[in-house]
């Protein structure tokens, strides 16, 4: 039988065969195996599940999403990624938890799966974490791509534009005009300058804590690409920065600070207590959905602030996502062919319109971005090359320990900030000592 | 006559108030939109979005966690009563040489002690190697054996108020063990078992760190749909209370009928 | 009060020869195995798999696991763990504060519901709900309402002129703050059990002693605590045991914040041995707790002993 083409078939082929070549997987031809993929309850469940829904729709393929409780997220991947056969495909995790499985080895490389893979040049590497060596251990482009971004979260500064406006205040780029700008607006208990956090949690104060950290040029460690683990935390700039944050919460912030967790600065900023607040992107839907919010349309964002002639230096908390390593072939194939799909500019779109946050810096050049209730990009892509991740070993979590106790009881008063700083740079020391990292520790800070 | 009550309904009455007001605050809060609850205003308009979102939206199944959480609490409380009350009895009185009683009840104990996150994960590995795991099967046995200990003790309790004499009557008139147990014991320990079995069911239907690792979407229970509302960055409180408040109504029903049926009906069961 | 209304005299003779010792013997082992059977199949191997743990260092590479023994090294690292310090006293404080406050509180509770003319059922039912709600609700919401800005509590302080308080957040009050929340939540387990154990004493022996003119005070002091001292002292050792293992609502309370002050063991366990995954070290520290506990339970009951025989 004749086979006629009309143009109308023969440009939808068209498209078709592009996007297929673009994405380097036949969509068209037999449907990948049903895969599973575990993520968390959270706000960005809904962008994230409508995304998945497109997918399916546009494929055929299956995908089961496991939603499980963010408490249990660590807890139900270990249990599946160490079993003979694991119960998700696609495991989906916090980055400083994926470190334990790169380096626990359960993860399968995306390129060792699918040796065509290319990765999306829009698509945000994010600090490099997707990458991992497994023979030197760290994550830089020589490595290996194990995983691609879920979500990129970083903290912003979220102020109160109106209350600028009002006022005549410029949007602050160093910690000198944030703090002369929290100090304008300070005026408790109705309004406090700046909420920070100061609570000990797993990952609570230390986390606010990093921009501060990084954005005056200090760290934790002096070079972990390098390898290289010696503690500066108590050198001049964790200095100068611990000693800012202590009079910020003096003098523009809240009198309890020591006991603000970020839950609480999401309270004190929607019922419109706080002016500025550091918080995660993720936060961004909260405020202007009047359901959850009185400060409708007021918020504005702009990138953590840096010291004079430095970069802003936001931490990374960002979700990522990557094969586990028991689970069948086929269906280790239909998951890098979920994400192939899931990074390229037209599926981020559709995550931005459902409500998330787009991984590929393309869509932050769209029109879409310049809409009104998404005047978070900018400032976001802004900041996100300037992201840092803050630790890229497994131990990490008995670091953070420290750091969350230290800083907790120095803003609570109980210790001095030369003091706290001291003894957790030694505890850290310590602690890497005990895993035998090639570390150092620097002679003690005096008042 | 009442003047001499009034000091134990006044004392009764504001410990009520104390306990009522927190639980109260709750329920209304599943009402109410989350900026309300946060900006701690008393009055607010209700709305229901809450208990739509938690019962029919995409992402949740709190109808199947209530199913399962019926079947795993009622299993696992009618095993465990009846093996820890069963045991309680047979160690105190059935002659067992006292180190099997000192041991098993050691033994009992010790296990309570075990932190949830090192018995889950222990758990979790036992099921897998046997496809226990993700069924409503395994969850009933963990729960069974997780209450068991304190069945068997409180029970322990109980049953030494079986008077000896009724049990020699009993024993001279010909009476088996079966029957005696069953005709005799239970109606006097009725008011103690059922106060044991409210709290294992309650202990079962609260559970959360075992439930977490053992189940999976088809057999998840209430305190793990719960918890998704804990997240990384902030509490839904809202959802949360309006998912307790629906958890609180088919518990509180259950146990007020169950501790009436239980009492009512071993005691007339007896023999009269 | 109940007593089921048995005597001697109902109990009709049976016309039958007595009991053949192998149905009793039958009886005997088929009535404690249920439980020894579950005990063994689900009880056994987590207590003998921890203990094991304990004398290993787990580590997971290119996937699979790789045990290390170590000996009793983790054993000795635990008195230099800061946080176990720290945790140890703590959970001591919290638990025999808490303990001895629901015991104190469901006593009074449960006596008080037995003797009033009407509304037992009432207040029966009401006294229960607090254990109804899960302990992860019991946290976030009493988090909520004992906040410094917005809580509920410090509202109603405010009502009556007094000053807003930082409850979770400050050192001197938040041990006590998590104390008191965990009184709300479980005085009712101990008000429960001492209901039955009230309701199951024999009428006969107040109608006795109303008749001997004994007030209420001597009635409760010289017959109702001693008789109710077995269920007392066994709802005591569930509810120690029970308080050690607290974890939720402490976590959300306070995450062991300010500081160390509310830091309780099972939060120190939980992050070394979930959160950095020192599956070894936690474990050696789980048996170190269960060591703990014991020794506690074994001199409160010493101290009941003495106390008998005083």
């Amino acid at each position: 039988m004749p086979f006629t083409l009309n143009r109308r078939q023969a440009l939808i082929g068209l498209g078709a065969a592009t996007l297929a070549s673009q994405a380097r997987i036949g969509f068209a031809q037999t449907p990948a195996a049903p895969i599973s993929i575990v993520i968390n309850q959270s706000p960005w469940l809904a962008s994230f599940s409508a995304t998945v829904d497109l997918y399916q729709k546009e494929t055929g393929n299956k995908v089961n999403l496991e939603v499980v409780p963010f408490d249990g997220m660590l807890e139900k991947q270990r249990n599946s990624v160490r079993a003979s056969q694991g119960d998700y495909d696609i495991l989906i995790l916090n980055s400083g938890w994926f470190v334990e499985m790169y380096y626990g080895g359960f993860v399968t490389p995306i390129t060792e799966i699918d040796p065509g893979f290319t990765l999306d040049p829009g698509i945000f590497t994010l600090g490099d974490t997707i990458y991992f060596d497994a023979e030197k251990k760290n994550m830089t482009p020589e490595g290996k791509l194990m995983t691609l971004p879920i979500q990129p979260n970083i903290p912003m500064l979220y102020y109160r534009g109106d209350l600028y406006q009002e006022k005549g205040l410029k949007v602050p780029e160093t910690f000198e005009e944030l703090f002369n700008n929290a100090k304008a607006l300070q005026n408790p208990p109705q309004m406090y300058g700046i909420v920070q956090r100061g609570a000990r949690g797993a990952n609570t104060v230390s986390y606010d804590f990093y921009p501060y950290l990084f954005g005056m040029g200090g760290a934790v460690f002096k070079d972990q690409t390098a390898g290289d683990y010696s503690v500066v935390l108590n050198d001049d700039k964790g200095k100068a920065a611990l000693d800012y944050y202590l009079n910020l919460a003096k003098e523009a912030g809240h009198p309890k600070t020591a006991s603000q967790d970020q839950a609480q600065i999401v309270q004190a900023l929607v019922t419109g207590h706080c002016a500025h607040a550091s918080l995660v992107i993720a936060a961004y839907s909260t405020m202007d959905d009047p359901k959850q919010s009185a400060v409708v349309d007021k918020i504005e964002y702009a990138p953590t602030p840096h010291a004079p002639g430095l970069q802003p230096g936001p931490a990374l908390g960002h979700w990522l996502g990557g094969v586990a390593h028991n689970v069948p072939d086929d269906r280790k194939r239909a998951a890098v062919a979920f994400l192939s799909w899931f990074q390229t500019r037209d599926a981020q779109i559709a995550n931005l319109k459902a409500g998330g946050i787009p991984l590929n810096a393309t869509v932050y050049e769209d029109p879409l971005a310049d809409e009104r209730q998404n005047r978070w990009m900018k400032p976001l892509a802004a900041a996100l090359p300037h992201a840092i991740n803050p630790y890229a070993f497994p131990e990490a979590t008995e670091v953070v320990a420290v750091l969350e106790l230290g800083l907790n009881r120095a803003i609570a008063g109980e210790i001095t900030a030369v003091d706290a700083l001291n003894s957790m740079s030694d505890d850290i020391y310590k602690i890497m000592e005990k895993y035998k990292y090639k570390t150092a520790e620097l002679p003690k800070l005096t008042a | 006559m009442t003047q001499r009550y009034s000091l134990a309904y006044l004392l009764l009455a504001v410990s009520g108030l104390i306990v009522v007001v927190p639980v109260f605050w709750i329920v209304l809060a599943g009402f109410r939109t989350p900026i309300s609850l946060l900006s701690g205003t008393w009055q607010f308009d209700p709305v229901l979005d809450n208990f739509l979102e938690v019962l029919f939206s995409s992402t949740s199944d709190l109808l199947l966690n209530y199913r399962n959480s019926i079947i795993v609490g009622l299993a696992s409380t009618c095993i465990c009563l009846a093996a820890g009350t069963l045991a309680a009895w047979s160690l105190d009185r059935l002659n067992w040489p006292g180190w099997v009683t000192h041991v098993f009840l050691g033994w009992a104990l010790v296990f309570q002690m075990i932190p949830p996150v090192a018995l889950a994960s222990a758990w979790f590995g036992m099921e897998r190697a046997v496809h226990l795991d993700n069924t409503l099967i395994g969850l009933i046995l963990a729960h069974a054996t997780l209450n068991l200990p304190m069945a068997v003790w409180l029970m322990g309790v109980f049953v030494r108020d079986v008077p000896n004499e009724l049990v020699e009557a009993a024993k001279i008139d010909g009476a088996s063990g079966r029957e005696l147990f069953f005709s005799i014991v239970l109606p006097i320990i009725a008011p103690g078992l059922a106060a044991t079995t409210v709290l294992c069911f309650v202990f079962s239907w609260n559970e959360f760190a075992v439930a977490l690792n053992l189940t999976a979407k088809e057999t998840a229970t209430v305190p793990v749909a719960i918890a998704k509302f804990a997240q990384d960055y902030q509490i839904q409180y809202t959802q949360m209370a309006a998912t307790a408040t629906l958890s609180i109504l088919p518990a509180l029903v259950l146990l007020l009928i169950g501790q009436r049926y239980i009492v009512n009906g071993l005691t007339t069961g007896a023999l009269k | 009060m109940t007593q089921a209304g048995i005597s001697t005299a109902s109990i009709a003779p049976l016309a039958r020869p007595a009991r053949p010792r192998e149905d009793e013997k039958l009886w005997r082992w088929l009535s404690f195995s249920p439980a020894l059977l579950l005990m063994l199949a689900m009880g056994a191997l987590p207590l003998v798999n921890l203990l094991a743990t304990s004398f290993f260092d787990v580590t997971w590479t290119s996937g699979s696991a790789n045990w290390q023994p170590v000996g009793l090294a983790h054993y000795r690292e635990l008195p230099a763990d800061p946080l176990v310090a720290a945790g140890i006293t703590n959970t001591v404080l919290f638990a025999l504060g808490a303990v001895f406050g629901q015991l104190v509180l469901g006593l009074i509770l449960a006596l008080l519901v037995t003797r009033i003319p009407r509304g037992k059922v009432f207040f029966r039912a009401l006294f229960i709900l607090p254990i109804l709600i899960p302990g992860i609700v019991v946290g976030a919401i009493w988090k909520l309402m004992l906040n410094y800005d917005f809580g509920l509590v410090n509202q109603l302080i405010g009502f009556a002129g007094l000053t807003a308080q930082d409850w979770l957040g400050d050192s001197g009050t938040a041990l006590l703050s998590v104390i008191a929340v965990d009184i709300w939540h479980w005085t009712p387990f101990c008000f429960l059990l001492f209901l039955a154990g009230i309701e199951a004493l024999p009428n006969d022996i107040y109608e006795a002693s109303r008749m001997d003119g004994a007030s209420p005070w001597q009635d409760f002091r010289y017959i109702t605590l001693p008789l109710m001292i077995p269920t007392i002292a066994v709802t005591a050792a569930f509810r120690l045991v029970l308080a050690f293992k607290v974890f939720d609502e402490v976590y959300l309370l306070t995450g062991g914040g300010p500081g160390t002050a509310t830091e309780v063991i099972s939060f120190t366990l939980y992050q070394r041995f979930f959160t950095e995954d020192k599956v070894g070290y936690g474990a050696a520290m789980a048996i170190a707790v269960i060591f703990v506990i014991s020794l506690l339970l074994i001199i409160g009951l010493q101290g009941r002993r003495l106390g008998r025989t005083a």
